[in-house]
């Protein structure tokens, strides 16, 4: 046996490192990715305030603040030591579930889908939150199983702790985000070590349940689902969004029209270009430079996460980091592959670019957990 | 055992570095994916989409043009363009939630009923981007308030637009008509010339029938839109708009004004509920004065009518809004007894001197035709019987002439055709003929039907235009002429664009000498006593009386009647009396009162108000002891 450093849970006495951990450890690439694209979403968010974007309550303003917000988030995640979420993990969970069954009952139906919650006027999507919170109850899950991950229990454990969130927000009725906690849910397994076999009987069982499913469910359900599907059949004029959407990018060439001059969406031609649809703005106005620019961020960002959970070679930082990157990656390909035309129209947001309070803090958490296991990472350097 | 031993060369350990590689592919896979999409759209296809961008954002619209004004014959503006605010609504931009709270406020705000505003927005449900127009004309303080709560009611707009003014409302509402909102229906076919979703067109009266005129010609400009469909700013104009001419009518308010006055006058004394009095020049045709009541307030339509408004004039009994002037038909009674006298005197049936008795009754079979009198008037020339208005006497005629001949010199006169007034909704009269008959009942005219074609009874259905027209034959010498309601269109720098002139519709075939015989048998009219409370004007005047039954007789037996008066008024000078053997009148009157009820001819009391009013002749009008005297009260 190679003698290689042993990474103890809180509490155990063999500790090769200081509990408090090292900031000299944290990671900057990580934290300037995430920067970056931060203060790109603010752009956007200047850009799309109609008015004046300094006036109180303005798309720029409320940026601003929600800026803010995550940067403490981050702060406080990364201060706090992740090892303890393990300990926390069900507290976590039962207040996550918790705080999608409140967003069914007081819950704010905005376009036909349940899904905000208004708090003193500003609306909040806890959906967001869970996402973050299911990663990390995910990752303590799989820590705890780490001696049997490849065993078909750890598949089933996962599966059912996920499933009750998934029904949830399906309720609500917002299949996007039941698709995201599905990738997060195989992008932790799978980084983790699970049997790509089992997974892969269990990818098949679903596909070959997806008909058997179909007939159970209702028409209007079944209408909902298609309606997700093909954006042409919506009534809302979902249509009508992504054609403008393709209009704009298309118009905004290589270089762009430059920040505020988009004919588009500065004439407001796409009606929620502010939320589902600010990435459609940034490459009118930044062009395809700029969306290369926002992607390479994403890439360096996934980078980092990945590095930092190889380096904690602990099952936890390795499944944290899976499914933070699935979620990014996966919202990313939906979002930006919506806007381009090549993804059905769903609510999820681009994170950081997207406006939305409950998106930004939730990555802000998310990264900031990225950073407390780089902090107290076992291995040093890379 | 929780421990997680890392580093040992075993196949997990292997396989969880070659996962994160195939991680990274995934990143990799997806993001070149997107990237190459992006590339496409935006470089490849990138001239493409810009060109539509530009497309989505310029849009050519119309500019309205300012629609032309129309004056009396002496430049006294009767309708005018005044700006107003109306409120519209995008139903785009009222979110479902708002709706309740939004309608709300705007009922209590423009006083319009809930329940309009949401049938308004239904109604276009649909055209989600499109104004619907909630309320017109709406107070400028109103419309302040609605702005200033602009931010709690999303989706509301309110804008400045001309609207008509009628300055003088019910006075001239038959002759102006209104302007009203386009329907979706007429939009069908209007849209091709140019008309817009929220356009207004003249409805009736000659707004209606000068459409084009007064419309001009609307210009257009490239705007620059956002997606709300709100004008950005205006790009350029493309076409100027041409503002509408302006029409000057051959009305004259003033005797307009006296016209309703005789008019309304006698509905207040003998509680008349319609009535027509039309006033001519038979030298030209132009119509000086048109009424009829009862009347609208056009102002109504030009604010945009309430519902509860519009009811109330479809549901009148008295239908107001119908011109009775010239888009219903009555018996002419014995004003048609011109056309039977001229038909008689022509086909040589009679001469001027020929004598006739009258008596009680004639007798078809065992049917009998009464004298109006029951008694006669024993023998009588042509004047007489035109004086004395002897049934008895023409039904003679009519017997002799038949139906035939009678219709051909009605339709000489103008009877049985629209006299092609620029009004809308003229009709047409009938001249009952056998073929006719035979079209409608499958029969030949019956001979007691001739003789009451011959006073005017019976088929015999005209407009009181016609009747009117037929007396400006008379007195201007045979010209059967076109009436004319407009008498200049004009440019709005002022000058004339087009200038209208005495139309003939037809020389009567009739010869001068019949002509004048039948305009001094108009004098003796008056002169013989029969209308004899015309006789104390210092004025001459010739015309005919006319009493024409119709529907169902009373408990007594009596039917009810219409009281016609056609006349017209040879010139006259300070020193010098009119002459009615002379064919220079310049004035002719119709006054028709319908159901009127009253034991004499209340249609000549008319006539001779508007005389005294329009000629200043020094009566007091309202003297009692004139009233006493009249056909109202007196009489046989």
């Amino acid at each position: 046996m190679t003698a290689m450093r042993v990474e103890r849970a809180p509490g155990s006495t063999a500790v090769s490192r200081p509990e408090s951990g090292s900031w000299q450890s944290f990671d900057v690439p990580l934290a300037f990715f995430a920067i970056a694209l931060a203060v790109i979403g603010l752009l956007m968010a200047w850009t799309n305030s109609t008015g004046g974007p300094l006036d109180p309550g303005s798309t720029f303003t409320r940026g601003l603040m929600w800026f803010a917000i995550a940067i403490v988030a981050f702060s406080v995640a990364a201060a706090f030591d992740y090892r303890w979420l393990r300990t926390f993990a069900w507290a976590i969970y039962l207040v996550s579930i918790g705080l999608l069954i409140m967003t069914l009952i007081i819950g704010v139906t905005i376009n036909g889908a349940q899904r905000w919650v208004s708090v003193g006027g500003i609306t909040f999507q806890f959906s967001e939150l869970s996402k973050v919170a299911m990663i990390a109850v995910l990752a303590a899950f799989l820590a705890r199983r780490q001696d049997n991950l490849g065993s078909v229990w750890t598949l089933v454990g996962a599966g059912l702790l996920i499933a009750p969130a998934f029904v949830l927000v399906m309720i609500q009725p917002d299949l996007g985000t039941a698709l995201v906690f599905v990738s997060i849910l195989i992008g932790a397994l799978f980084i983790s070590g699970a049997s790509l076999r089992w997974m892969a009987l269990a990818a098949a069982a679903v596909i070959a349940s997806l008909p058997v499913g179909w007939s159970l469910l209702r028409e209007y359900q079944q209408q909902r689902i298609l309606s997700f599907l093909d954006p042409a059949s919506d009534p809302q004029g979902a249509g009508f969004q992504v054609i403008q959407s393709q209009i704009a990018i298309g118009s905004g060439g290589l270089f762009g029209r430059g920040l505020t001059n988009g004919s588009q969406t500065g004439a407001d031609f796409l009606p929620v270009q502010s939320t589902d649809f600010a990435f459609a703005v940034l490459l009118e106005e930044l062009g395809f430079i700029g969306g290369l620019v926002v992607f390479l961020l994403f890439v360096g960002l996934i980078w980092r996460i990945l590095v930092i959970g190889w380096r904690s070679e602990s099952v936890f930082g390795v499944a944290f980091a899976g499914g933070l990157a699935a979620m990014v990656i996966f919202q990313m390909l939906v979002n930006a592959g919506m806007v381009a035309g090549m993804m059905p129209v769903t609510g999820i947001p681009l994170p950081f670019i997207t406006h939305g309070g409950g998106s930004l803090v939730s990555i802000a958490i998310g990264l900031g957990v990225m950073q407390s296991i780089s902090i107290r990472r076992a291995r040093p350097g890379w | 055992m929780n421990d997680y031993v890392l580093g040992q060369p075993q196949p997990p350990r292997m396989s969880l570095g070659a996962r994160f590689a195939a991680f990274g592919l995934v990143v990799a896979i997806v993001v070149g994916l997107l990237t190459t999409r992006i590339f496409y759209l935006q470089v490849v296809q990138g001239g493409y989409y810009a060109g539509l961008a530009e497309e989505n954002r310029q849009q050519t619209q119309p500019i309205r043009s300012a629609r032309g004004l129309i004056y009396d014959r002496a430049g006294r503006p009767l309708a005018i363009n005044i700006p107003s605010y109306v409120v519209r609504i995008r139903p785009a931009d009222l979110p479902f939630g708002q709706r309740d709270a939004v309608v709300e406020r705007l009922s209590s705000l423009l006083h319009v009923p809930a329940t309009d505003i949401i049938e308004s927005l239904d109604r276009y449900a649909s055209l989600r981007f499109e104004l619907v127009r909630i309320a017109s004309d709406v107070p400028s303080d109103v419309a302040r308030i609605i702005v200033e709560e602009s931010r709690s009611l999303p989706g509301v707009e309110v804008d400045v637009e001309e609207r008509r003014q009628y300055e003088y409302g019910a006075l001239v509402s038959h002759v102006l008509g209104y302007t009203g909102a386009v329907t979706a229906e007429d939009l069908l076919e209007l849209e091709e010339i140019g008309y817009l979703n929220d356009d207004q067109i003249g409805k009736t009266g000659v707004e209606a029938t000068f459409e084009e005129e007064l419309r001009g010609a609307y210009g257009s400009e490239q705007v620059e839109r956002d997606s709300g469909g709100r004008v950005v700013r205006t790009v350029q104009i493309l076409d100027d708009p041409q503002p509408g001419t302006s029409l000057e009518l051959t009305l004259d308010i003033e005797v307009q004004q006296e016209a309703e006055e005789a008019l309304r006058w006698a509905t207040e004394v003998v509680d008349l509920q319609r009535g027509v009095v039309i006033v001519m020049n038979p030298q030209t045709g132009e119509i000086l004065a048109l009424v009829s009541l009862p009347n609208y307030d056009n102002n109504l339509f030009a604010r945009g009518i309430s519902n509860t408004d519009y009811q109330a004039l479809v549901e009148d009994p008295n239908r107001p809004l119908v011109n009775f002037a010239l888009s219903e038909q009555y018996p002419p009674g014995s004003t048609y007894k011109l056309v039977t006298a001229v038909g008689a005197l022509e086909d040589g049936l009679v001469n001027p001197s020929t004598v006739l008795e009258t008596g009680p009754f004639l007798e078809i079979g065992t049917y009998k035709y009464w004298e109006w009198n029951r008694r006669g008037f024993g023998p009588l020339d042509i004047s007489g019987g035109f004086a004395h208005s002897s049934d008895t006497f023409f039904y003679q005629l009519a017997g002799g002439l038949g139906i035939d001949r009678l219709a051909h010199w009605a339709t000489e006169f103008g009877f049985g055709q629209r006299t092609g007034v620029d009004l809308p909704a003229e009709a047409r009269g009938i001249v009952p003929t056998n073929e006719w008959k035979q079209s409608v009942f499958g029969q030949d005219v019956f001979p007691g039907e001739v003789y009451q074609a011959g006073i005017g009874q019976g088929y015999d259905a005209a407009t009181p235009l016609q009747v009117l027209n037929s007396f400006n034959a008379l007195a201007n010498g045979g010209s059967l002429l076109k009436p004319q309601i407009v008498r200049r269109v004009l440019a709005p720098d002022g000058s004339v664009v087009r200038s209208f002139q005495p139309e003939l519709i037809r020389q009567l075939g009739v010869s001068p000498d019949t002509l004048r015989t039948m305009r001094l048998a108009a004098h003796e009219v008056v002169t013989s006593g029969h209308t004899y409370n015309l006789n104390d004007l210092p004025l001459v005047v010739a015309g005919k009386t006319g009493t024409a039954e119709f529907g169902l007789r009373d408990s007594q037996g009596r039917l009810p009647f219409h009281s016609w008066f056609a006349a017209f008024v040879p010139q006259f000078g300070p020193d010098q009396p009119g002459d009615p053997a002379q064919t220079d009148s310049e004035l002719a009157i119709v006054a028709f009162a319908y159901d009127s009820n009253t034991k004499g001819n209340a249609a000549t009391e008319i006539v001779k108000y508007f005389l005294q009013d329009h000629y200043d002749l020094g009566v007091d009008l309202t003297r009692p002891d004139l009233l006493q005297r009249g056909n109202f009260y007196g009489g046989h």
